[in-house]
C-alpha cells in the first residue's frame, strides 16, 4: 500500500484541443506505447515492490496465529522479517521510481532536442513553420506533461495489470469465494466508472478548460493596463474577474459533482470488497458460512493474510486513477513535439561545419539565373525564371510592391531556403548545401524586423560572437547611430520584441548588426525605412550608404527616394514581369 | 519566520475567503482516512475475534456478531461518502480562494509602478504569473489538506495506542510524528533550490526557444544559429539536472517512509506480542494495533509531492505575496490652476537604471481648450511624455500639474468581451441607447447594425475580429464616453489605410471642441488638427510653434506626408 493520492485538479492549458489530438492520434497509439523492453524494466520493479506485500502480509498473519497459539519462541524472526522485506519494498518502490523519471526525462529531452533542432534548421521562407510563441509554449510548459505520463502513468499501468493478479492467485488457492469477491469487484470498478464518467468526463474537461480560459481573462486584461488605468476601469474590472471566476466556479461544481461520483464509486468497491472478504472470512470462522475454503476451515493465518491482501488489491486501481488525467496530456504534449520536429522546407547549409576554408571567394557579385521560387500551396509562382546580374561594388534597389517577391529574393541569396530551380552564384561559387555557411560569411543582412534577444543594446549587436571586442561594438553603434540609444539603455535589458524601442531604433539595430560584421563585402537590406518618418528614414538611408562604401549593396524596398539613392533600380513585378531602369 | 513572511500573506487570503469550508475540506479528507484505518483495524480484529470464538462451538454461537459486521459495513459507506464530500469540498474551496487571487493579483499588477516590467516583457510577465498561480493551486491541497490528515492520524493513533498502554502510546506517536513530518520537512529542504533552479531553468528554455525561432534569420546571418541552439539545449540540460536532484529526493522520501513504515510496524508487532504476552491486551485488539500501524504513516505520504514542490511555491508565494496585502497609494496628483489644463515646469524623466533621461527640462503650458501636437523623431519623448500625463510615470524632478485625462493609446487595447462590455469599461452602467448613439459618432452605426449579435457581439483576444480601422472607431467610442477634460491621442491614425484614417481624424475633429488635446504625432494630418506645435528632440523642447508663424507652417510641410 503506497502513498495516499491527494487528487489535484489540473488545469489542462488547451483542454480540448489536445484532447482532440490525443483523439485523432488513437490508432498510433503513442510513441511511448510501442516501446517495449528495457522501457518495462522500471515498471516491472515496482511492481515488484508492491508484490513483496505478499510475504509481508503472510508473515504478520503467521505472527497473530503465534500470539493465538501463545507460542512465541520464533517471534523475534518474524518481526525482524517483517522489518527486512518492509525496507527492502522501500528500497525497490525507490529504486524504481528513479529508473522510471531517469528513462522518462531522457525521452523528454531527446523529443525536446529534436524538435529544437528542426525548429533551428527550418527554412524561415516555409510557410507551415510553427510561430517562436507556440513553439516556446510547446516546449517549454506543454513538454512538462511528457514526464508524469511516462514516469507515473505507465508504471501504475503495469503495477494495475500485474499485482491484482499475483494477489489473487495466492487467494484462490485458500478460498474462491474471497477470491471471486474481490474478481467480481475489480472488474466492475471500471464498468461503473465508465458509466459515470461517460459524459461527465467531457463535460468535466470542457469546464476546466474554461478554467484555463480565466487565465487568459486575467492576461488579456493585464496586456490592456494602461487603457485601463486611463478609464478609471481598474475597480470595474477587478469585480467582473471575480464574478467570473464565482460564476465559472458554480457551473464547475456543478459537473465535477457528477465527475466525481466515479471516484466515489471506486471508493466504494474498495471498502466493500475489503468489507465483504471481512465479514465472509468472520462468519466463516463461526462457521456459518462454511462453504468456500474448498471444503477445509480457514485457520487464523490465512483468514487474515487474506484480509491483508484484500486493501492491496484495490490499491493499483486507486493508483492508477489518481494518475489518470496525465496519460491525455501527456500524450498531447508528445503528439506536439512531434509536430514541430517535422521537417519542412529546410535552409541550406544549416548543418554545415562553419569550416574556414581557404579557397578563393572572388569578387563580391551576385548573379541570379531563372531564379523560380513559390510557397507551397500556392498556385502562382513568386518568382518565375527571375535574373539578376550584380557587380561586385554595384549599389542595387529592387523596387516593388509588397508581396512582388523582392524580399524573398534576398532570403535566397542568403540560402534561406534552397533555390526551387535556377542557380545564385556569389563571386565564383555557386550557392548549394556546401557552399551557403561559406557565403553567408560575406554577407551582411539588415532585417525589416530584427528579432530583439533579451540582453542589452551590445549583446544585441554582438550576439555572443568571441571575436568581438568593445571597440567593434563601439564602431557599429557609432556607424549605425545607435550609440545615444546604447547610453541611454546603459545595461538594462532590452524589452520583448523591442518594447521601449522606437521603430527607427529597431532599424539602427539591424544596421549595427550588419556593421559588426565589417569582413563582409556584401550587403542585403530588406525595407529598411519602411514604416519611418522621413527625417529617421533618410539618416537610416545614409548610415545605409556610408556603410557600404566599397561594398556591394542590394536592398529591397518599395521606397521611392531611398531608390533613387542606388546606382540601378530594378523593378520587382509580380512573376516575371522585373525591369530595369 | 522567513517561510511565515513569504505565506503569511496567502495564508490569510486563504482564511479570508473561504474559511469555513476550508476547515470542513480538511475535516473530511481526515475522515476519510480514518474511516479506512478504522476499517483495516476493525476488520482485524472482527476477524480475529471470531477465530477465537470459533474455536469452540460454544463461543460461536454467542459470538455477537452484528455490532464489529454493522460497523464494518458503517466504515465502509462512511468512507465513500465522506471521499466524496471531500473533492467536493476541497475543490469548492479551492476554486473560491482562486477567484479571490486572481481578483487580488489583477488589483496589484495594475499599479502603475509595476508595469514597468509587464510592459517591456508581456509574455515573460503573463508566463510567470500563471506558473505562479498554478504553483499557489498545490498549497491547500497538498500542504494544508495532508498536514491536517496527518495531526488528525496522530491523535487517534495516540488513543488508540495509548489505552492499550500509555508508553506504548507515546512511543508510536512520536515516531509518527518525528518520521511523517521530519521527512517532508527534510524534503522541502533539500528542494528548495532545485525547485527553484527548475522555475528558472523553464523560463531559460521558453525564452531561448523564442530567441532560435524568431531570431532564426538574424542568427544565421551571424553565423550564430548553432551556438543559440546550443544554449537551448543547455537550457533543458540544466532543467534535466533540476529535475534528477527533485526526483532524487522524491525517491529518498519513498525510501524513507517505506523504512519508517516497517520500522514503525516491527515496532508495534513488538510491543503487541509483549502486551499480550503480559496479558495487557488480547490478541483482537493486538491485530487491530497492527493493521492500523500498516496505514498510520500514508496520511503523512501524502505530504510528499506538496514537499518536493514547497520551493516552487515559496518562490511563487514571494513574488505573488506582498502586493496581496496592500495596495500602493495612486500616484500624487496635482490640479493647475484655474483656466490652465496643464503646467509642468522643469520636467524630468529617467527609466530604470538609465544613464540618460526620456525627457528633459521640460516646461510647458496648455490652457482650456488648447489643442497642441507633439512631434519629434522617434525616440524623442513623445510617448513618454503623454504617460507622464496619463500618470503612468512619475517624474523624476520638475512640477507636474494638469487635469484629469483620457489616454488613447497607440495600439488600441481591445478586450476579450463583448462590445458593450467593451464599452462600460469607460462608463459602467451607461445605458444602450447612448452606447450606440457614441457608436454612431465614432462611425459604427453600419458595422452594429450588420452584426446580428448587435452589442453582444464578441470580440477576440486583444479584440480580434475587428479590423485596425474598427477597433480605432470603438476605442475612439470609449474615449467620447469616458468624457475626461484632457485628451491624450499616441497617433490616433497609425497603423490605419489612408481613407479610413482620415474619416477617423475627421470625427475625433468634430468632438474636440470641449476638450483640451494633445496629439503625438509624426504625420501631417494628425498635427493639423492642432493649433501649436511642440518639437521634441532626445527629450528636450527643440521648438514651440504657433498656427500663424511662418516656422509652424514650414514645420507642418516637413512632416509625412500620408
Amino acid at each position: 500500500m503506497s502513498s495516499a493520492q491527494s487528487s489535484v485538479i489540473t488545469i489542462p492549458r488547451d483542454g480540448l484541443a489536445a484532447e482532440d489530438i490525443a483523439e485523432r492520434n488513437a490508432s498510433t497509439v503513442s510513441l511511448a506505447d510501442r516501446r517495449t523492453g528495457n522501457d518495462n524494466i522500471p515498471s516491472l520493479v515496482q511492481a515488484l515492490a508492491s508484490l513483496l506485500w505478499l510475504p509481508q502480509a503472510a508473515l504478520l498473519a503467521t505472527s497473530a496465529e503465534m500470539m493465538v497459539a501463545g507460542d512465541l519462541a520464533n517471534i523475534e524472526w518474524i518481526i525482524a522479517g517483517v522489518i527486512a522485506v518492509g525496507i527492502l519494498r522501500a528500497l525497490l518502490d525507490a529504486f524504481g521510481t528513479r529508473l522510471a523519471f531517469r528513462n522518462a526525462r531522457r525521452r523528454l529531452s531527446e523529443k525536446r532536442r529534436e524538435a529544437i533542432l528542426a525548429l533551428a534548421r527550418r527554412s524561415p521562407l516555409d510557410m507551415d513553420k510553427p510561430a517562436s510563441g507556440l513553439a516556446a509554449s510547446v516546449i517549454a510548459e506543454q513538454a512538462e506533461a511528457v514526464l508524469p505520463y511516462l514516469a507515473r502513468y505507465r508504471p501504475a499501468r503495469m503495477k494495475a495489470t500485474i499485482v491484482p493478479v499475483g494477489i489473487l492467485i495466492c487467494i484462490f488457492p485458500l478460498s474462491w469465494v474471497a477470491g471471486l469477491v474481490l474478481l467480481i469487484s475489480a472488474p466492475l470498478i471500471p464498468v461503473f466508472m465508465a458509466l459515470i464518467g461517460w459524459r461527465a468526463k467531457a463535460a468535466s474537461e470542457k469546464h476546466l478548460a474554461e478554467m484555463g480560459g480565466l487565465n487568459a481573462f486575467l492576461l488579456d486584461r493585464l496586456r490592456g493596463l494602461a487603457t485601463i488605468r486611463s478609464l478609471g476601469a481598474v475597480d470595474h474590472v477587478a469585480q467582473r474577474l471575480r464574478a467570473n471566476a464565482n460564476e465559472l466556479r458554480i457551473r464547475t461544481m456543478a459537473v465535477l459533482r457528477i465527475a466525481f461520483l466515479s471516484s466515489a464509486v471506486l471508493e466504494l468497491f474498495a471498502a466493500l470488497g475489503v468489507a465483504m472478504v471481512a465479514v465472509y472470512v468472520g462468519f466463516h470462522f463461526l462457521g456459518q458460512l462454511e462453504f468456500g475454503a474448498w471444503g477445509y476451515r480457514l485457520s487464523l493465518g490465512e483468514g487474515l493474510f487474506i484480509l491483508l491482501l484484500a486493501p492491496a488489491f484495490f490499491e493499483p486501481l486507486r493508483e492508477l486513477s489518481a494518475v489518470w488525467h496525465d496519460r491525455a496530456a501527456g500524450e498531447a504534449a508528445i503528439e506536439a513535439l512531434d509536430q514541430l520536429s517535422i521537417t519542412g522546407i529546410e535552409m541550406s547549409g544549416g548543418e554545415m561545419e562553419p569550416h574556414r576554408s581557404d579557397q578563393s571567394v572572388g569578387a563580391a557579385s551576385v548573379e541570379i539565373k531563372d531564379l523560380t521560387f513559390s510557397h507551397a500551396g500556392s498556385q502562382l509562382p513568386l518568382l518565375d525564371g527571375f535574373n539578376l546580374e550584380v557587380q561586385a561594388g554595384e549599389r542595387v534597389a529592387l523596387l516593388g510592391a509588397s508581396g512582388s517577391g523582392k524580399s524573398t529574393i534576398l532570403a535566397l541569396i542568403a540560402g534561406l531556403a534552397p533555390c526551387q530551380s535556377g542557380s545564385i552564384r556569389i563571386g565564383q561559387s555557386l550557392l548549394d548545401e556546401n557552399s551557403s555557411e561559406l557565403i553567408r560569411k560575406r554577407l551582411a543582412w539588415i532585417g525589416q524586423k530584427p528579432h530583439i534577444f533579451s540582453g542589452t543594446v551590445s549583446d544585441n549587436i554582438c550576439l555572443r560572437r568571441a571575436d568581438m571586442d568593445d571597440e567593434d561594438i563601439n564602431a557599429a553603434l557609432q556607424t549605425s547611430r545607435l550609440h545615444n540609444v546604447s547610453n541611454a539603455k546603459g545595461h538594462n535589458y532590452l524589452g520583448e520584441g523591442g518594447a521601449g524601442l522606437s521603430g527607427g531604433e529597431v532599424r539602427r539595430l539591424a544596421l549595427a548588426r550588419a556593421a559588426i560584421k565589417s569582413d563582409a563585402d556584401i550587403i542585403l537590406a530588406d525595407e529598411p525605412t519602411a514604416h519611418l518618418d522621413m527625417v529617421t528614414a533618410n539618416e537610416i538611408s545614409d548610415s545605409l550608404l556610408a556603410m557600404s562604401a566599397g561594398k556591394t549593396l542590394i536592398v529591397a524596398t518599395h521606397d521611392p527616394i531611398l531608390a533613387r539613392r542606388m546606382d540601378r533600380i530594378i523593378v520587382v513585378g509580380g512573376a516575371g514581369s522585373e525591369g530595369e531602369i | 519566520m522567513r517561510l511565515w513572511n513569504a505565506f503569511g500573506p496567502i495564508i490569510s487570503l486563504f482564511l479570508k475567503e473561504r474559511r469555513g469550508m476550508l476547515l470542513a475540506g480538511a475535516l473530511l479528507a481526515a475522515a476519510t482516512v480514518l474511516a479506512g484505518i478504522a476499517l483495516l483495524g476493525v476488520s482485524g480484529w472482527f476477524i480475529t475475534a471470531t477465530a477465537i470464538a470459533g474455536a469452540s462451538a460454544a463461543t460461536a454461537l454467542v459470538f455477537d456478531v452484528f455490532a464489529p459486521a454493522a460497523a464494518i459495513r458503517f466504515l465502509s459507506l462512511a468512507r465513500t461518502a465522506s471521499r466524496y464530500g471531500e473533492r467536493l469540498t476541497t475543490h469548492e474551496a479551492t476554486l473560491s480562494v482562486l477567484a479571490g487571487l486572481r481578483e487580488q493579483l489583477f488589483r496589484k499588477s495594475s499599479q502603475p509602478s509595476t508595469t514597468n516590467s509587464l510592459s517591456l516583457q508581456p509574455s515573460r510577465t503573463l508566463f510567470r504569473l500563471t506558473a505562479d498561480i498554478d504553483a499557489l493551486d498545490s498549497f491547500y491541497l497538498r500542504i494544508l489538506v495532508p498536514a491536517a490528515v496527518a495531526l488528525g492520524t496522530a491523535i487517534v493513533v495516540l488513543v488508540v495506542f495509548g489505552t492499550m498502554h500509555l508508553l506504548f502510546g507515546l512511543t508510536v506517536t512520536a515516531w509518527l510524528l518525528v518520521a511523517g513530518f521530519g521527512i517532508p520537512i527534510l524534503a522541502a529542504r533539500w528542494s528548495a533550490q532545485p525547485a527553484r533552479r527548475r522555475a528558472h531553468g523553464l523560463e531559460a528554455l521558453r525564452s531561448r526557444t523564442i530567441d532560435v525561432v524568431a531570431g532564426q534569420t538574424d542568427l544565421a546571418m551571424a553565423g550564430q544559429l548553432r551556438a543559440y541552439r546550443q544554449t537551448a539545449l543547455a537550457a533543458d540540460t540544466r532543467l534535466a539536472t533540476a529535475d534528477d536532484a527533485l526526483n532524487i529526493i522524491e525517491s529518498k522520501v519513498i525510501a524513507g517512509f517505506g523504512i519508517a513504515s516497517a520500522i514503525l510496524l516491527g515496532a508495534v508487532l513488538y510491543g503487541a506480542v509483549h502486551l499480550v504476552e503480559g496479558g495487557d491486551i488480547k490478541v483482537p485488539i493486538a491485530v487491530l494495533g497492527i493493521l492500523v500501524s500498516l496505514a498510520a504513516l500514508e496520511p503523512f505520504a501524502g505530504l510528499r509531492r506538496g514537499a518536493v514542490e514547497l520551493g516552487r511555491t515559496v518562490l511563487a508565494a514571494r513574488r505573488l505575496g506582498p502586493g496581496l496585502v496592500s495596495a500602493s497609494p495612486p500616484l500624487p496628483f496635482q490640479a493647475p490652476t484655474e483656466d490652465m489644463a496643464i503646467e509642468l515646469k522643469n520636467v524630468s524623466i529617467r527609466f530604470g537604471a538609465s544613464p540618460l533621461p526620456s525627457l528633459q527640462d521640460v516646461s510647458f503650458v496648455l490652457e482650456h481648450g488648447e489643442r497642441l501636437a507633439i512631434t519629434g523623431a522617434s525616440g524623442a519623448g513623445k510617448t513618454t511624455l503623454l504617460a507622464l500625463l496619463a500618470g503612468e510615470v512619475e517624474a523624476e524632478s520638475g512640477d507636474v500639474k494638469y487635469l484629469p485625462a483620457t489616454l488613447l493609446t497607440q495600439r488600441t487595447e481591445l478586450f476579450q468581451d463583448s462590445l458593450r462590455d467593451n464599452l462600460l469599461l469607460a462608463a459602467p452602467g451607461t445605458n444602450d441607447d447612448r452606447l450606440l448613439e457614441v457608436l454612431a459618432i465614432a462611425g459604427l452605426a453600419e458595422f452594429i447594425e450588420a452584426s446580428p449579435d448587435g452589442l453582444n457581439t464578441r470580440l477576440g483576444e486583444g479584440g480580434i475580429g475587428l479590423s485596425g480601422g474598427q477597433a480605432r472607431r470603438l476605442a475612439l467610442a470609449r474615449l467620447l464616453l469616458r468624457n475626461a477634460p484632457l485628451w491624450l491621442l499616441d497617433e490616433p491614425s497609425e497603423g490605419i489605410d489612408g481613407e479610413t484614417a482620415r474619416d477617423v481624424l475627421k470625427r475625433l475633429a468634430d468632438q474636440m471642441a470641449q476638450h483640451t488635446v494633445i496629439i503625438a504625432t509624426h504625420i501631417r494630418r494628425e498635427a493639423e488638427l492642432a493649433d501649436r506645435l511642440l518639437v521634441l528632440e532626445r527629450g528636450h523642447v527643440k521648438a514651440s510653434l504657433h498656427r500663424g508663424q511662418p516656422e509652424y507652417h514650414a514645420f507642418l510641410e516637413s512632416l509625412r506626408p500620408d
